[in-house]
């Protein structure tokens, strides 16, 4: 299948979401099938001018001015390197074709019980396989219900914040670019026709099929992509995550109708990762932006709120706001003129059920009513091994690269001293944490790169240890001794006398909540106190923003280019909420950029990963692995570093097969 | 009745009235619902007050290089741990510190070593292994009432939670209690322009939910302690106290015995504090018995939703919270601090029913 579902737009960064939105029940909006609003829709297909002046707000006002040369120019003054333009499915495709044929058949690995590391292989070997090229088997009528942790907060694609939102544009969003699950990035063959690279790689030239449709019927053009481009580089449109990246490009430039060329300011080796955005309709958002950059307040825009434009396989069909949305097959995305051009989306209806409490999640994946969940550690361990769960569904785990870690604030007068976040790291009882709050199945964090990355230095450090006497031994040198003899660690700074107490922010669930009252209990025992503050996400988000915390208990996602960790640890970045700022680091993240020989490169990020790691801005504690429950219908489910879903094919390669063994 | 010398005779034959008071309890007394819930609510008082000492990992009285300490009141206030534990580095391990910094240490120990703060290690009381930790943690000799998933004693924490539960009941409904009955008899009392300002300032503060004002200040509130959630109960639940207490001001200032003091030049405050309030709390007590049930409720119910005070917190709300996730494997978690919650809150119930019944005259005939 050719669908760019889930994998694309999103190679940043995502916080980990699985938050709680206690009161976020508002109005129901429904809205009908997409092609039912045609004012506004007549697109000029006028492509020198991309969207000039209309209103107060000038699009691309972010952007230096900048010439394009003329195509024929272009394509004659440089040597053009073809770039790979590939089929996720395809490519999931030949890789299982070089495994050898599963051990067990469909029947045998649905009547397993996954409660060894063996049989879990097995079952995924066996459950993972792929549907036929042909389709035979599938059945296209069935419907899947997901679960939806949090509300969709916007459909807007500019907009995504949240797992929940990136979930829902992975199945509707258009893009040109996505990657597998060894995070190998490609164009999308299903977007586009050719992607090439000047030998300078300061360009890309991308030409996109011409067989693609929006929702509403308009065809998807190079000048969508431009525009889109120019949007996202608007000063005064907020768009939380998309910009990182795209700033690093001087300007995109559409030709023609299929062909957008990009000007890079420099050749680095992460330009590939920054044309990865998401697209927006430039017909629908043409003449709204200028008038309400927020993309949220003018009547124009809740109207598309409600009734998006999507380029993607699914089109939203039903939102019912915090309950459910409701996802349909989307006829276009695959026929173009009464003819089949893509592969046909193995679901007709996609519908995500908006549950925030893993618990009642669980009871409807018991009952059939989901059909596949993210489970806990709790949940896997003692809630999912009885008939009961079996009798619909089967399980199944897989490493992820997701890590949590406290984040200390380095502006914070106790931890700006390397030896103390070090002290942190000693007084951490990781033995206790591993056994007892996470019941034993998550791994311990040897630090920002996993172990089993390619990023990870070769004999890189082993995880910290419990080491009070180290821990106490550093805090004294640092100056945090007990001066006043009241039991508690105190240090003189501009003449005051300040305690060593601060406050731990987490994010109100309660594993979390544990785990930062572990490390209460450590502190406690060496004259230090902690006290923990349970947050709601995004309360815990904006203090963490704004940078208004000492310490925070708090996870990351992985990215699919290392590069995206720019944005946590260089001076002043956007994610770097604590604050954490060493020149040697950034020197490095810069030369791994300009460094297009992959082991080199990724010699690079070792070196970052020892330096982070001997600065301790983070007390990295243990990457979270994925625990899937899928209801015994489902078929196609691999497992990547980022989970069964967010890489290429993903969500895509999920089938019912029309008989159930 | 001095004009009539044998009445004043019979008077002094008979046997001294025992007042008002005296003769509710009499009353109350006789209630034997009531008295077993007073009986259990004392119970919890003193589990309240000598929680530490029942349950802990700290000693009740050590001897430690040549000097008598108290560690168990750290459970109190930390600060009233010495801090001469600290400096020695016993990392909150007594049983093991004790005899390898000072080999001639003794102690007297709590009667269940166990700690509602953390998990009791392996090896920390003699042989004992480890608390055991996920939902494998049923009731057993050395856990009471079993282990939550982190291998935290519910035992220890039910015992320590009975502070919370008591204390939240009381300060909150004290200075209910205050505020009300000031307010209740200013506006009755004195009437007037007076009173029709305190009673919309009544039917003001009536209309604000203390349950969202709760939620606000746990926001903004960096270390929340189950103090401010009293403060707030308090803060918020007086109305009804306010306007009893009026409406008895209003009944009672209109007495004769009250145109008696004011005829003898009682001063207004006199009047009001010692002659009328004095007639005018038995009504009032009834809706602050039922008001300490319902603090204790709302804290229960805050901690379960995770709202209460900081972490940890030993709530009887907490641990329901707790076992919450876990409900099919681990129902020592739900039955205990259920049970706990439900006695202490009808026990509350049922005393002040008791003392409604015992001081309200007209119910006073009905059950004779």
């Amino acid at each position: 299948m050719n669908a760019q579902c889930w994998q694309n737009g999103f190679h940043r960064r995502i916080a980990i979401a699985l938050l709680i939105l206690p009161l976020a029940v508002g109005c129901s909006s429904e809205s009908s099938d997409p092609p039912a609003n045609p004012t506004g829709g007549d697109s000029e297909a006028d492509a020198e001018s991309p969207a000039k002046p209309s209103g107060p707000v000038v699009l691309g006002n972010l952007l230096e001015p900048f010439d394009p040369p003329p195509l024929e120019k272009l394509l004659a003054g440089h040597k053009w390197i073809d770039r790979p333009v590939v089929d996720s499915m395809q490519r999931m495709r030949q890789f299982q074709a070089e495994l050898p044929p599963p051990k067990l058949s469909a029947k045998e690995a649905l009547a397993l019980r996954n409660d060894s590391p063996e049989n879990n292989e097995l079952l995924l070997d066996t459950l993972g396989r792929l549907a036929p090229e042909s389709g035979d088997g599938v059945d296209y009528e069935a419907k899947i219900t997901l679960m939806a942790d949090a509300d969709l907060k916007s459909t807007n694609p500019l907009l995504t914040s949240s797992v929940v939102e990136s979930d829902y544009h992975g199945l509707t969003v258009f893009g040109l670019f996505g990657f597998d699950k060894d995070f190998e990035k490609f164009a999308s063959s299903g977007s586009v026709a050719s992607w090439q690279t000047s030998e300078d790689r300061m360009i890309d030239k991308i030409v996109l099929r011409d067989d693609l449709t929006w929702s509403d019927g308009m065809p998807i053009t190079a000048h969508d992509v431009a525009f889109t481009f120019r949007a996202i580089m608007t000063d005064e449109v907020i768009v939380p995550a998309l910009r990182q990246g795209t700033d690093k490009i001087r300007w995109a430039e559409a030709y023609d109708d299929q062909t957008v060329v990009f000007f890079h300011k420099q050749a680095l080796s992460t330009n590939d990762s920054n044309l990865n955005f998401y697209i927006i309709p430039k017909h629908k958002y043409e003449h709204t932006i200028p008038d309400d950059p927020s993309l949220a307040r003018s009547e124009a825009h809740s109207r598309l709120e409600d009734d998006p434009v999507v380029g993607g396989a699914y089109t939203l069909t039903k939102r019912n706001r915090g309950q459910e949305f409701v996802l349909e097959r989307r006829e276009s995305y695959y026929m173009h003129n009464g003819r089949q051009v893509r592969d046909k989306p193995y679901f007709k209806t996609v519908r995500f059920k908006v549950i925030e409490d893993l618990n009642t999640a669980l009871l409807a994946l018991k009952a059939g009513d989901l059909q596949s969940m993210t489970l806990n550690a709790e949940q896997w361990n003692g809630q999912t091994d009885d008939n009961d769960f079996y009798r619909h569904n089967t399980k199944g785990s897989g490493m992820e690269w997701t890590s949590f870690h406290f984040c200390w604030n380095l502006k914070a007068p106790y931890f700006e001293d390397k030896r103390v976040r070090q002290a942190m790291s000693y007084a951490m009882d990781y033995q206790e944490l591993l056994d007892t709050i996470l019941y034993g199945i998550y791994s311990p964090c040897r630090g920002n790169f996993h172990e089993t990355s390619k990023m990870f230095p070769q004999d890189g450090n082993e995880p910290y240890q419990q080491d009070f006497d180290k821990a106490e031994k550093l805090l004294d040198e640092a100056g945090w001794a007990d001066s006043d003899g009241d039991g508690i660690r105190d240090k003189t700074i501009d003449g005051r006398l300040v305690p060593f107490e601060f406050t731990m922010l987490v994010v109100n669930f309660e594993d979390r909540v544990k785990t930062a009252t572990l490390m209460k209990e450590c502190l406690e025992s060496i004259g230090i106190t902690c006290h923990v503050k349970p947050t709601e996400f995004t309360v815990l988000m904006q203090v963490m923003r704004d940078r208004k915390f000492q310490a925070a208990f708090a996870g990351w996602g992985t990215g699919a280019d290392p590069d995206t960790n720019t944005n946590i640890w260089g001076t002043n970045a956007g994610r770097n909420y604590g604050s954490y700022s060493n020149p040697h680091v950034d020197a490095l993240f810069e030369q791994a950029r300009h460094e297009f020989d992959e082991e080199k490169r990724n010699a690079i990020y070792g070196e970052i990963h020892s330096a982070l790691w001997e600065d301790q801005p983070y007390t990295w504690l243990f990457w979270r692995n994925s625990f899937y429950g899928f209801n015994k219908r489902l078929r196609g489910y691999n497992f990547s570093p980022r989970g069964p879903f967010h890489y290429g094919p993903g969500f895509d390669s999920f089938y019912m097969p029309v008989d159930v063994p | 009745m001095t004009n009539s010398p044998n009445n004043s005779t019979n008077a002094t034959d008979a046997p001294p009235s025992v007042g008002f008071w005296g003769e509710a309890w009499q009353r109350f007394r006789r209630r034997k619902l009531a008295m077993i819930a007073l009986w259990f609510v004392v119970l919890l008082c003193f589990t309240a007050l000598f929680a530490p000492m029942i349950v802990g990992t700290k000693p009740i009285v050590c001897k430690y290089k040549g000097n008598l300490y108290f560690p168990c009141l750290g459970y109190y206030k930390n600060s009233w741990e010495n801090p001469v534990f600290r400096k020695d580095r016993f990392r909150n391990r007594y049983t093991i510190n004790l005899k390898k910094k000072d080999p001639e240490s003794w102690a007297v120990w709590p009667l269940v070593y166990q700690d509602p703060y953390r998990r009791v290690r392996k090896g920390e009381w003699k042989d004992r292994q480890g608390n055991p930790s996920g939902t494998n943690g049923a009731p057993n000799r050395i856990n009471l009432f079993g282990t939550n998933q982190q291998g935290f004693d519910v035992f220890a924490q039910m015992v320590h939670g009975t502070q919370i539960a008591l204390s939240v009941g009381f300060v909150s409904m004290g200075i209910a209690g205050v505020i009300g009955i000031t307010i209740g008899a200013l506006a009755g009392y004195l009437g007037g322009w007076v009173d029709t300002l305190l009673s919309r300032f009544i039917e003001l503060v009536m209309c604000i939910p203390a349950l969202v004002l709760i939620l606000a200040l746990v926001a903004m509130l960096d270390n929340v302690n189950n103090f401010h959630l009293m403060a707030i109960v308090g803060c918020t639940s007086w109305t009804g106290i306010a306007r009893l207490a009026r409406a008895e001001f209003m009944k009672l200032k209109q007495m004769e015995f009250i145109t008696a003091a004011r005829a003898l030049g009682a001063s207004r405050w006199r009047i009001m504090f010692r002659y009328v309030l004095r007639n005018a709390l038995a009504p009032v007590l009834v809706p602050i018995t039922f008001g300490i049930a319902a603090a204790i409720l709302i804290e229960s119910g805050l901690s379960y939703l995770g709202f209460g005070a900081s972490p940890p917190n030993p709530s009887w709300g907490t641990l329901l919270k707790s076992g919450r996730s876990t409900i099919q494997q681990t129902w020592w978690l739900i039955v205990f601090p259920g049970t706990a919650i439900f006695l202490t809150v009808l026990a509350y119930n049922l005393i002040g029913e008791g003392l409604q019944e015992a001081t309200d005259p007209r119910l006073r005939q009905d059950s004779h």
